[in-house]
């Protein structure tokens, strides 16, 4: 109700101020690119994507040809020794397996040795929480908040390491064996290092800092599923013990799918080796201490070589090679629609 | 504010709605915005509506809460006695209109947060996540983006609470000068009291509603101007009882102790009852005697009141009523699709609760040994009762509250950008067009109807003595150098008036001819401007000599006397008996004997005079469908060519009166004297007599000639109609105006041509003369379909669809014309639908004599029916109730007070801003929110679904896909820029193209670019691409092995490669989306992907591992996993995947099936040929011919108060001789016939509302 008297005021005194600016931003006339693809651009956009993923298929699919891998799973040919771990009370007692198998051609370069365990479910949300990263960095022995359900053993010392991660460990020893003739069986020389990453090894895992590993460890319990506790994991290498094993760091980096495998040894290039593996009769000594059967799993070992982009698989390639298939059939198509349209609406498009 | 607190019990707040709110509203949904004084530069703001149209708007009236007891029943104020008002608790003059101070702005602002469902449920979320057995996300995912809500939210209402209390406290703190102790003193506003007595001063504004007490007019007169209350302009008078306008000076106010005992407060504006005790008298008083708060006070010099009501019991604040909110349409669908979207998360739930169920059954249980169910669970059942909990936490982001805030912050941009605009600022009036509520804008690019007021709105409510015919010659037409009619902005130089000292510099006239005819002393002329001169209600006002202002009633009868005065006959002065004219330089003053005042039935005016020679001669102005059936046979030949001329003029559209005069001679007058002096005493019928009078004397007129005024157009209204019409938006026009008027004002702004095939005029007064009228149009309508239609077409329609279908098919251009008292009919229940049918089949509609609630009547009519978008505009108080009622409401900030700004959600100064509000920023906005909506949703589903389908593999555990870090972030940080920019910035075709292709605004009209199909489409590309997402790198990941052969299919690698090949792709389809590349976009687009991978390389760092090795646990992760050709190779083929079907459908649906703006955007050919038709159409002209409009908006009543001589000062009355009329009482008839004519916004005879 004092609009007047206020306008009249404002007048005179904003007369000019009310005008709204004549910025680009504010009457809406920002330079700018007008994002209008043409025909030529989207046609030329399309076959070459399509040339692309063509091209790009066909090398991926060349390179896993060249790929040679071994998988033998051992579920079934180890069914006593699974027979056994079935009962939970017989942890202590040792049970080995042999399985021959025969390598028709060598393989080449470096080799490595995988064990893949199926139907064991890795990404679980209960289960991947069930570490603790501050425990695994050494700093903390006694941090075992996150680690439900195997915080604490029984008489209630923190588990170290702790979590349902950790106890459920592969424990399975893979040994390869060259069959040279049939009594002279070679050991294949394999080793664990350089199967985790850098920053896995040298930061996400730190033993805590002591003269000596188990006196480190000590007023901490094992995992209720290991026979022996973390500072006994490699008594002869001692940048392999505890919490920075090998083995330990590959299996608490958790896998994404229940079907998985893990890299466990890499061919040693020495002596017979120095190729990769030498065609010939082959046998893996297996130390069976992971129960498979309780959970309806299987678990294998693979024998594999790589190519420039790992050890991929069909699939990328087959991928690439059908959408590049797909892509340049649907350029043609759209190609040949425009072309005719083009005719009708001459204006459409130049 | 805390000053009046203290002094009295707290007051009332007004009812929720009345507080003025707020310019920046991002939540939709609480109440309707309403402009922020701040904003508007208004301090309070009166939402007030007449009594009589309350009803449209607000209820007419609600129990107000008095406080510490009861209801109030009536008042008691005692002048000069603050003890004895003080025991009442009446709510001082301090009014509140904000909601928060500094303590409870917290908890109440958050309070009313909480009321949103968004928030709730979001609270809702938080509050599950934590629940240990349950919480699959951190709870930080969902606290991050809800604080964030909130606080931009609360910190936008504390910054219009803090306007409001600037606001209140300027108001609160005025001066006014106050009686007390029997001294005047200042007195800030707020300190005011009722039963004060104040003083008011010219031109201020009137503090509380008060009783008038005296002022310095005779007779306790005073006069108010009320267009900040009810809209009107006209000056009104109101009058202090006779005892008390004595009461002159201080002293004796000082001594006045009277009580006043009335009503209680209400919001009635036109009512007042109640009763002044003093001296053991009783005084009844009346509204008459009321001066209410919001009024200023003009020609008077002072005047005194008693407070009655203050502060929120003025009847101002009581009227200050709720609005109804508002929502867009787009608002209710994306309510509707949140629901849906709801629903479809509980079924995803659902699913993956009992996919857990029997996971946990079958395999869960033996893998008991590894990862023992969690202690609370007990079975299968329960686990899977639990992951459905987890899954809804997880999935919740398919509906992110990020959608809402971002919605309000687009929409935000777009009110500034309409603020922003210079092409809506009128440099005129030096205002720029403004969006006062800002959650509407999209709805602009969507409206189908537009309802226009005429009067201010298509008109500029200014008169212009355009042409004239004098004694059968015409006048006015400007011929070029050839002898042809001279186009407009082709004009000569107009008419030089100089040598006449008294001219009114601003008339302009472009004929010389006449101006030659006056100067040559032709008899005709002369006369006929001597008419002009004295056939007339207006009163002079002459500041300094020769500086003349004229008071005019209607802007007609100004310009006509104005006309005269530049040509020669100045109307200088009056009083009650005589009028002073200069005639050509010399002061000629006439007796005035009578006047035969206005009335609508009489539909003329006459004077009686007496010129110096004693000669007496009426003088007589009037329509000339009555007028030229009460000439003098003789004239017949002038007849015939005046005819012609009246007719040429009303073909042009302008507002025609006819002139005539007659001599009588003495013995004659004296005895029609006296038989009107009989008529006026009569006690019945009086206003009979008094016509039967009138009649007998003006008959046998001799014709002068006509005069010819143009309503004066505002500027560029016919070609925004044409615009507007091409872009398929229909425009009816509704006006209180008569029905003559309204059409030649459609045919002048071209919604009527004479190449309409008909238009139908309704006019009937019964219902069944009303629906015959009705059916007739219809039929013909249908008959000429038949006929140009074929038979199997028309067949088919028939028997498909309703009859409306057929009747929107009809070939042939139809408009219709309906009256007030007629629409009274067709809106009754039984023949709305009839009604509206056949006016939906015409291409223009024109209701005249309409009232304001009938306006809003026909506005909820089509909103009933129509389902389309209806948009009001107008400029007067008697539009509020259509501005209010329909989807957009538009306030002409014009001439006519404030009223219908404040009602509005946008405001400008020019009907001609209407088509670049409509066609370049509400089509824009429409565009960009449809646009931005599409996304949303898209990235939302590509972003969520991933974890449904990851839930088949991970045993349904309720593990996300991703980082919880980039789940937190995604939506705030990673993706909420760049679509932001597009649905702020986007435009599909420059400016300038949709204003030439009107026919690009069709695809909101018909909502096609954000419905439920697209919105299907969008969560189709969403899913689909959820679904690539998920299975590409799954395909890729299951076997392969990095290049140092060690495992790939880690959880976090799966985790990065999917969000970082997400974020891309999500990046590529928004630069896809985006149309119109600014800096901003190339900024937030590339920015975002920067950030991204910035964040994700700090994220995995070590040094916020060694800090935090808890809460940082995919150290090294960025640097492991991008480094690794798969894994862009698997990145690059999801994002060629995902994108190329998207690119491929846009092209062929360019190439098969283009929309407008594809086709604007790409042809430089049809662009030219629309263009050369574009001009062609608007080069069409009207020629033709019509019946006069006759149009004079005029009151009637103002003759008998000039003779009465009452609005005349003393001075100016001492020479004449005060004629002893018995009628002291002339302000009441003046009021009876105004609430005769109260019916009708124009002072039209009009039978009332029915309902």
């Amino acid at each position: 109700m004092w609009v007047t008297c206020r306008t009249r005021m404002k007048r005179k005194s904003q007369d000019e101020s009310r005008l709204p600016d004549n910025t680009a931003v504010k009457q809406q006339q920002l330079p700018a690119f007008r994002l209008q693809l043409s025909a030529n651009e989207i046609l030329s956009g399309f076959f070459a994507t399509g040339v692309f993923c063509l091209g790009m298929g066909i090398i991926l699919l060349l390179s896993a040809k060249s790929i040679s891998e071994v998988e033998i799973n051992y579920t079934e040919k180890c069914a006593s020794c699974a027979k056994l771990r079935e009962d939970a009370t017989h942890f202590d007692k040792e049970c080995n397996c042999s399985i021959s198998f025969y390598l028709p051609q060598k393989m080449e370069g470096n080799v490595y040795l995988y064990y893949k365990l199926y139907g064991f479910y890795q990404n679980l949300y209960r289960y991947i929480l069930s570490r603790s990263n501050i425990q695994l960095v050494g700093t903390d022995l006694k941090d075992v908040r996150n680690c439900a359900p195997f915080k604490t053993s029984e008489n209630g010392l923190p588990i170290a390491p702790c979590g349902a991660i950790a106890n459920s460990i592969f424990n399975d020893t893979i040994v390869l064996l060259y069959n040279f003739n049939s009594s002279t069986h070679i050991k294949v020389p394999m080793v664990s290092s350089e199967t985790a990453w850098w920053t896995d090894k040298y930061v996400k895992f730190q033993n805590p800092t002591y003269q000596n590993l188990s006196s480190a460890f000590a007023g901490t319990a094992k995992p209720p599923n290991w026979p022996k506790p973390v500072y006994e994991l490699d008594e002869e290498d001692p940048g392999n013990n505890g919490f920075i094993n090998d083995d330990f760091i590959v299996w608490m980096r958790t896998a994404a799918f229940p079907t998985f495998k893990k890299l466990y040894r890499r061919l040693h290039r020495i002596g017979n080796f120095t190729e990769g593996l030498p065609a010939g009769s082959y046998s893996f000594i297996i130390n069976y201490n992971f129960p498979v059967s309780r959970f309806q799993g299987q678990k294998a070992v693979v024998l594999s070589t790589l190519t420039w982009s790992g050890g991929s698989s069909l699939f990328l390639g087959l991928a690439y090679l059908v959408t590049g298939a797909v892509t340049l059939l649907a350029s043609f198509s759209m190609m040949a629609i425009h072309l005719k349209l083009k005719e009708r609406k001459t204006f459409f498009l130049q | 504010m805390a000053l009046c607190a203290k002094k009295r019990p707290p007051a009332p707040v007004p009812p929720r709605g009345a507080a003025p709110s707020e310019p920046l509203r991002p939540r939709t949904d609480r109440q309707t915005a309403r402009p922020s004084p701040a904003q508007t530069g208004i301090m309070t703001v009166p939402k007030e509506m007449p009594e009589k149209w309350a009803r449209a708007g607000a209820p007419p009236s609600w129990s107000r809460k008095k406080p510490s007891w009861g209801t109030e029943e009536e008042r008691r104020a005692r002048a000069n006695d603050r003890e004895y008002n003080e025991k009442f608790q009446y709510a001082s003059n301090c009014i509140k209109t904000s909601k928060y101070n500094i303590l409870t702005f917290l908890p109440v602002n958050l309070f009313e947060q909480f009321q949103e469902v968004a928030n709730t449920y979001f609270l809702f979320l938080l509050i599950l996540q934590l629940i240990p057995q349950i919480s699959s996300l951190s709870w930080f995912t969902t606290i991050v983006p809800l604080v964030l809500v909130l606080t931009i939210t609360a910190v936008k209402d504390a910054t219009d609470d803090y306007f409001r209390h600037k606001s209140d406290n300027q108001v609160n703190n005025r001066q006014s000068q106050v009686l007390i102790n029997g001294i005047l003193q200042q007195e800030q506003w707020m300190n005011v009291c009722v039963g004060d007595i104040i003083k008011l001063e010219n031109n201020q504004f009137v503090a509380a509603d008060l009783l008038l007490l005296s002022s310095s007019e005779p007779h306790g007169l005073c006069y108010i101007e009320t267009a900040e209350l009810d809209g009107e302009t006209n000056m009104k008078v109101r009058q202090a009882i006779p005892v008390t306008s004595e009461l002159g000076d201080i002293s004796k106010l000082a001594k006045f102790d009277g009580e006043v005992i009335c009503e209680p407060p209400n919001n009635k504006l036109d009512k007042f009852s109640g009763t002044l005790y003093w001296k053991e008298n009783k005084f009844p008083l009346s509204n008459q005697n009321m001066l209410l708060r919001g009024c200023v006070l003009r020609n008077t010099e002072w005047c005194f009141g008693l407070v009655i009501f203050a502060g929120p019991d003025t009847k101002l604040m009581q009227n200050s009523g709720r609005t109804k909110f508002k929502r867009t349409s787009i608002d209710r669908l994306m309510n509707t699709l949140v629901l849906w979207i709801f629903g479809f998360l509980v079924c995803m739930g659902v699913i993956l609760a009992i996919g857990n169920a029997i996971w946990e059954h079958e395999v869960g249980t033996r893998f008991q040994v590894y990862l023992p169910w969690d202690e609370a669970v007990d079975s299968a059942f329960f686990s899977g009762f639990l992951s459905f909990w987890s899954y809804i936490i997880i999935l919740n982001t398919v509906v992110p509250i990020s959608l809402y805030v971002s919605v309000e912050v687009i929409r935000l941009g777009h009110s500034y950008f309409i603020n922003w605009d210079k092409k809506m600022f009128c440099m005129k009036k030096r205002t720029p067009a403004e969006a006062r509520t800002t959650t509407l804008n999209e709805e602009l690019g969507q409206v189908e109807y537009i309802f226009s007021d005429k009067t201010g709105t298509l008109t500029q409510n200014i008169m212009v003595f355009n042409k004239c015919s004098i004694n059968g010659r015409s006048y006015g037409d400007v011929f070029d150098v050839l002898g042809h009619k001279a186009e407009l902005g082709e004009r000569p130089e107009p008419v030089d008036f100089s040598f006449n000292p008294l001219a009114d510099k601003k008339f302009l006239f472009w004929d010389p001819t006449l101006l030659e005819a006056v100067k040559m002393g032709d008899p005709h002329t002369h006369e006929f401007f001597r008419l002009l001169s004295l056939c007339h209600t207006v009163m002079s006002e002459e500041k300094s000599e020769g500086e003349l202002y004229y008071k005019a009633q209607s802007p007609d009868e100004g310009a006509l006397v104005t006309a005269a005065r530049n040509f020669g006959f100045v109307f200088r002065s009056r009083t009650p008996t005589t009028i002073t004219v200069h005639e050509m330089g010399t002061a000629i003053t006439y007796q005035l004997l009578a006047i035969l005042d206005f009335n609508n039935i009489r539909k003329r005016m006459s004077v009686i005079v007496r010129n110096p020679e004693g000669k007496i001669r009426l003088y007589c102005k009037g329509a000339d469908t009555i007028l030229l059936d009460r000439l003098h046979h003789s004239t017949q030949e002038l007849l015939n060519t005046t005819t012609d001329h009246l007719n040429e003029y009303a073909g042009e559209g302008l507002r025609t009166l006819v002139l005539a005069y007659k001599d009588l001679d003495e013995e004659y007058y004296e005895e029609w004297a006296g038989r009107r002096l009989q008529a006026s005493l009569a006690q019945d019928s009086r206003d009979d007599r008094l016509a039967s009078v009138y009649e007998e004397v003006e008959s046998d007129m001799m014709l002068l000639g006509a005069t010819a005024i143009e309503d004066k157009l505002q500027q560029g209204v016919p070609e925004t109609i044409a615009l507007l019409t091409l872009a398929n938006i229909k425009i009816w026009v509704l006006t209180g105006d008569k029905q003559e008027t309204a059409v030649n004002i459609g045919y002048s702004c071209k919604m009527l041509t004479d190449d309409m095939t008909e238009v139908f005029i309704v006019t009937g007064h019964t219902v069944l003369e009303v629906r015959e009228e009705l059916r007739k149009a219809r039929e013909k309508m249908m008959d000429s379909s038949r006929a140009v239609g074929n038979g199997f077409t028309y067949q088919e329609k028939v028997s498909s669809s309703r009859l409306t279908s057929v009747l929107e098919a009809v070939a042939g251009e139809y408009a219709l014309v309906i009256n007030g008292h007629s629409l009274a009919h067709a809106l009754e229940a039984d023949m709305e639908l009839e009604f509206l049918e056949t006016a939906c089949a015409c291409k223009a509609v024109i209701c005249c004599r309409v009232t304001p609630l009938q306006k809003a009547q026909v506005v909820e009519l089509v909103k009933k029916y129509k389902k389309a978008v209806t948009l009001a505009i107008g400029d007067g108080a008697n539009d509020v109730s259509m501005i209010k009622t329909a989807h957009i409401g538009v306030g002409i900030s014009g001439q006519e007070g404030i009223q219908a700004v404040l009602a509005s959600d946008y405001s400008f100064s020019q009907f001609k801003f209407l088509q670049r509000l409509l066609l370049v920023h509400g089509r824009w906005s429409y565009l960009r929110m449809c646009k931005f909506l599409c996304y949303f949703f898209y990235k939302n589903f590509a972003f969520t679904m991933v974890h449904f389908w990851f839930g088949f593999f991970c045993g349904f555990s309720a593990q996300t896909v991703y980082d919880q870090y980039f789940i937190t972030l995604y939506n705030i940080v990673y993706t909420s820029l760049p679509v932001l920019a597009m649905g702020v910035f986007d435009q599909d075709v420059p400016e300038q193209r949709s204003m030439e292709y009107p026919k690009l605004y069709e695809p909101g009209q018909l909502n096609l670019l954000f419905n439920k199909r697209e919105f299907f489409i969008c969560i189709a590309q969403g899913i689909y691409t959820s679904v690539l997402m998920f299975f590409i790198p799954y395909g890729v990941f299951a076997e392969a092995t990095r290049d140092d052969g060690t495992q790939l299919a880690d959880y976090q690698s799966f985790a990065v490669t999917v969000a970082t090949s997400l974020v891309i792709v999500v990046s590529v389809q928004i630069g896809l989306d985006t149309g119109y590349w600014t800096a901003i976009n190339h900024f937030f687009i590339w920015g975002s992907l920067a950030v991204y991978f910035a964040i994700l390389f700090a994220m995995h760092s070590n040094g916020l591992f060694d800090m935090f090795p808890n809460q940082f646990q995919f150290v090294g992760n960025a640097q492991n996993t991008l480094a690794q050709p798969t894994v862009w190779l698997t990145i690059v083929l999801t994002t060629v995947v995902c994108i190329m079907p998207v690119v491929a459908f846009r092209f062929l649906r360019l190439n098969l099936k283009p929309d407008l703006s594809d086709t604007v955007r790409y042809t430089q050919l049809v662009r030219k040929k629309q263009k050369a038709q574009h001009r062609c159409m608007r080069r069409v002209g009207r020629t033709g011919s019509r019946r006069s409009g006759y149009a004079f908006s005029h009151q009637e009543g103002f003759g008998e108060l000039i003779m009465s001589g009452k609005n005349m000062r003393l001075s100016s009355l001492a020479l004449s001789s005060f004629t002893t009329r018995s009628s002291s009482s002339w302000i009441e008839s003046l009021r009876r016939k105004k609430s005769d004519s109260a019916s009708s916004p124009s002072g039209g005879a009009e039978k009332p509302l029915k309902g």
